[in-house]
């Protein structure tokens, strides 16, 4: 992270219009100040003086959108330079700049890597988290269209170690209702597995139609073979002949496709039960039996993506608005209907729109709610449900990945490389320091974010972790000791500690705090290692607020 | 009542779309409303209750399907049996395996389940099942058997976690659902302090810190991160307390003498059972022991021995321990793997996965033992008489806790789960 941020006064006449002008000003900031506008019509601000709080200040903005986007705190240098930068439009431009960061994939791949593989039904799916990974990785810094990424998980076929996206059929085992069910919650925001066993009780989703999306999937299976002494063999087959069983209990393994889907009949689940026509339920189109694996679901994703079929750009806008607010339109995220209620169903219709329009470009989504005040409002505990929505950024507690590149990051230490090294995720536990880290951190990013809390093995690794503690020294090769040495001001030691951790300048009180507690202790370094340990342990550390 | 303020006294109650700050606002009314205690008074009785009941269970678990016929279940003279001899046990009437000659001794505490049956014979789907009681689906967590127990019965006001799992369990099933304060605390290896329990400072150094640090947090709680440091704390609170604890102790196998180390033998799985005992009467409401490669496809008679070795003499030590120190009659001891294995004996000496009929055993916490239930064919192919499904087994471990198995948890999307979905209690395991 030893970028320079080049912030230069350029465009200074051009960025104030666009604050104002919204004729003259680039397309995301003007969809942003639409859905403002929209969402105050909607969820008009509940304070006493019916007013927008404002903006937060520059150095929470930087750390937020670091945080967001490349998954890391921004350097000291990096703050300065950036609150120094007079430019009005310097925060789009930061946006811009950290969204061409090649962090910015790995962050939000590993995003993604972890709403597929939370949900895994299929343990040893955990060997193709990595090819997995890359894949997202890759995709995210490309900016592939969102609807592309859909259809590569729908449709994808072959090796994991050549096509990571066979990773969501892998991590269901290639099972056609569960891979239905997964591919409807992440990409529709529609949970119609519900009606997999009855017709769901809040829902009008039928049983039928549950079983008729998963008639698309009936051909393909998942093979994952581990032999002694060689690499494991994963990978997604589609079964086009007719050979192998002609249909299969439920829930029974299968080792390969079968060439239609049938529905079990509850009262006697030996049975064959019904055959059913593939049919998309959100638009009613429909394939033919015999169908090949690859015309279903080619047309499947064709359909899905399709901007007549609402849901999905919906699913998008509102998954990331949770992220990157801390309050979805609809909650939990991946559950959107259609007899759900969204608050401001209207913003949210604008924003999948224009998400639509562009072609579902995500990098100009994020560039679009970043821009937007609701995003840039200051941070609020979670509302009650009493409480009107929208009224303020909630914080967010930093998903496992980011919370230990923060560590090493802030820390300046490199990720010890081992066995499994690298790889996170959801039981990991095999890989390396990172993996153990997942263990104790991680959580499914799809969870409401007030559901997920903080645990005794998380703040026993942070108080008490061997590697973080020798890595926090103020002897030896370390960074608080080079800072040591640098810096012989106590007081500016204390400001370079608060902003190299918290992106922040201390206040007076914490700097008073601090200075004191130095005198007590009566020994600099140890003083200096306790106030960072107390640092990297402070809530502020763990969060994005 | 005493449920509710269980689920009060926890730092993060916010399942099933019940926000801890809204359920925290409505305490007061609510104790009003009940008309008599504070909130803090009526958690602390409920803890008082729960310690009187004092239930605890101890699961030992045999990852990758031990072989009924090597353990619980032989078959001499039969050529599904194999070469294993049957040896007579403390009751009469009843045979077991040469393999575990001290359990056989301990047969009157023991009551063999040898008529589970299932149809999972996949590992992982399997151990989730016999774990949670349900198969995995993607859309809900459920929890695994030592979470629901230390939910339900768990003891809020100990300083030690009401979960351990001890070993390494190949698949991660946890809490799921009912979130992770109910989460398994691991401990890689008996006898070592678990992960990240050491200070790394001396303690005076230690409490330094930890003074220092709630003065370093009232800027963020002031810029409206209050409930997060609130939390945080509370958090931060118990882990230091806990490890701070003498309690901690119980960790340390050097505590026993060596007899009592001897007793339980010198291998992973008995120092395990051992700290097991410990941690249960430390307070500890669930301890699963974890002891491995029973998967023996090949070489199954020569494995099962050298395996039924490591279980054999613990075993029958925690049984006899417990009973010594009075905690046998409220303390349940499972044993049991995902499956069994295949009657025919494959071409490489092994036996292969089957679910269809396998063995469980019971002991303590209310248990008759000295019995048998279920019969299979002459074969060991197929349950003849008594099928005790998964469900069945789950309903039986609940009744045995106290535990209302009927109970619904809330899933993510507010879909009400089951503690136990169907099956019936074994009314003869408790006699």
């Amino acid at each position: 992270m030893k970028r320079g941020w080049n912030f230069q006064a350029a465009g200074c006449v051009f960025a104030l219009a666009m604050m104002t002008v919204s004729t003259l000003a680039s397309e995301p900031a003007e969809v942003a100040a639409q859905a403002d506008k929209q969402l105050r019509t909607e969820v008009p601000f509940a304070n006493t003086t019916k007013t927008s709080p404002g903006r937060v200040g520059d150095e929470i903005f930087l750390r937020r959108i670091s945080l967001d986007l490349v998954g890391r705190v921004p350097t000291p240098e990096q703050i300065v330079a950036f609150v120094l930068d007079p430019s009005p439009n310097k925060r789009d431009k930061a946006v811009q700049k950290l969204l061409a960061d090649s962090h910015y994939g790995e962050n939000w791949g590993r995003y993604w890597r972890d709403v597929i593989m939370y949900r895994k039904t299929e343990e040893r799916a955990q060997l193709i988290a990595g090819p997995l990974e890359d894949y997202l990785v890759k995709s995210m810094n490309e900016n592939k269209p969102w609807s592309q990424i859909a259809t590569d998980f729908i449709t994808a076929l072959g090796s994991a170690e050549d096509n990571g996206a066979v990773g969501l059929i892998m991590a269901q085992q290639g099972q056609p209702e569960e891979v239905t069910a997964e591919v409807s919650r992440i990409f529709l925001g529609v949970q119609i597995q519900c009606a997999q066993c009855h017709n769901h009780p809040t829902d009008r989703w039928k049983r039928e139609q549950f079983h008729e999306l998963a008639a698309f999937f009936p051909r393909v299976s998942s093979q994952i073979r581990l032999m002694q002494g060689q690499p494991p063999e994963t990978k997604v087959v589609a079964n086009d002949e007719q050979r192998g069983p002609m249909f299969r209990r439920p829930m029974m393994m299968r080792r390969i496709g079968t060439p239609e889907h049938y529905m079990p009949d509850l009262k006697d689940p030996q049975s064959r039960g019904t055959l059913m026509t593939p049919v998309f339920f959100a638009t009613g189109q429909k394939v033919p039996l015999g169908t090949k694996d690859a015309d279903r679901r080619g047309t499947l994703a064709k359909w899905m993506t399709a901007t007549d079929n609402p849901y999905f750009a919906k699913a998008f806008v509102n998954r990331m608005w949770s992220e990157l607010c801390g309050e979805g339109f609809y909650e939990p995220v991946d559950d959107m209907g259609p007899d759900r209620h969204a608050t401001a169903p209207q913003t949210l219709d604008y924003l999948s729109g224009q998400f639509a329009a562009s072609g579902y470009d995500v990098k100009w989504l994020l560039r679009t709610i970043m821009a937007t005040e609701m995003y840039q409002l200051p941070s609020a505990p979670r509302r009650g449900p009493e409480e009107p929505a929208f009224q303020a950024a909630v914080a967010q507690r930093l998903r496992a990945d980011q919370l230990f590149d923060n560590l090493l990051h802030v820390l300046e230490a490199s990720e010890p490389a081992g066995f499994g090294g690298g790889r996170g995720g959801p039981y990991a536990r095999a890989g390396g320091v990172r993996g153990q880290f997942s263990a104790a951190f991680g959580y499914d990013p799809s969870q409401r974010r007030d559901e997920i809390a903080g645990s005794i093995p998380q703040a026993l690794a942070m108080m008490n972790a061997p590697n973080f503690n020798a890595a926090m020294r103020g002897t030896g090769r370390t960074m608080l000791a080079r800072l040591l040495g640098e810096i012989k001001d106590d007081k500016g030691l204390v400001q370079e500690l608060y902003l190299k951790t918290l992106a922040r300048e201390p206040s007076q009180s914490e700097v008073t705090t601090c200075l004191l507690f130095v005198k007590q202790v009566g020994n600099r370094t140890e003083a200096f290692e306790d106030i960072l340990w107390g640092l990297v342990n402070s809530t502020e550390f763990l969060h994005r607020s | 009542m005493s449920q509710t303020f269980h689920l009060q006294a926890d730092v993060s109650i916010r399942r099933g779309h019940v926000r801890r700050r809204d359920f925290l606002k409505a305490i007061p009314a609510a104790a009003l409303a009940a008309g008599a205690l504070s909130w803090q008074d009526a958690m602390i009785a409920s803890a008082a209750d729960l310690r009187r009941q004092g239930k605890a269970c101890i699961l030992l678990w045999m990852q990758g399907g031990p072989s009924q016929f090597e353990t619980f279940s032989p078959l001499p003279g039969h050529a599904n049996g194999g070469e294993t001899k049957a040896i007579k046990t403390a009751v009469s009437g009843i045979e077991i395996s040469e393999n575990l000659p001290e359990t056989a001794k301990a047969m009157e505490d023991l009551c063999l389940i040898r008529s589970m049956t299932s149809k999972e014979g996949s590992h992982p789907r399997a151990s989730y099942l016999m774990h949670t009681g349900y198969l995995p689906t993607a859309t809900v967590k459920y929890p695994t058997l030592g979470s629901i127990v230390a939910k339900e019965i768990g003891d809020v006001t100990s300083e030690l976690p009401s979960f351990v799992r001890i070993g390494i369990n190949r698949f991660g099933d946890g809490a799921g659902l009912l979130g992770v304060d109910y989460d398994p605390f691991m401990v890689q290896r008996a006898g070592s302090p678990p992960a990240n329990t050491a200070l790394t400072t001396t303690e005076p150094r230690y409490q330094r810190r930890l003074n220092l640090l709630p003065r370093l947090e009232t800027e963020f709680a002031n810029a409206g991160g209050k409930q997060e440091v609130s939390d945080h704390q509370k958090v931060y609170a118990q882990a230091a307390k806990m490890i701070t604890s003498p309690k901690m102790a119980t960790f340390d196998l050097s505590k026993e003498s060596q007899k009592a180390r001897d007793a339980y033998g010198n291998e992973e799985f008995g120092q395990g059972c051992l700290l097991a005992r410990r941690l249960i009467e430390a307070g500890v409401t669930f301890v699963e022991v974890n002891l491995g490669n029973w998967d023996t496809h090949r070489d199954n008679f020569n494995a099962s021995r050298t395996l039924c070795g490591k279980l054999d003499q613990p075993l029958a030590t925690l049984i006899a321990d417990l009973k010594q120190r009075g905690l046998l009659d409220s303390t349940l001891i499972v044993w049991t793997g995902e499956f069994g294995r295949t009657p025919r004996i494959n071409p490489n000496s092994g036996r292969d996965h089957y679910p269809r009929a396998f063995n469980a055993a019971l002991a303590g916490g209310g248990v008759k033992g000295g019995q048998v239930i279920g019969q299979l064919d002459a074969g060991g192919e197929s349950v003849k008489d008594r099928p005790v499904g998964v469900a069945d087994l789950f309903r039986t471990i609940c009744h045995g806790l106290s535990i209302n198995a009927s109970k619904e948890n809330m899933s993510s999307i507010g879909r009400p789960i089951k503690i136990v979905d169907g099956g019936e209690v074994v009314k003869e395991v408790f006699g």
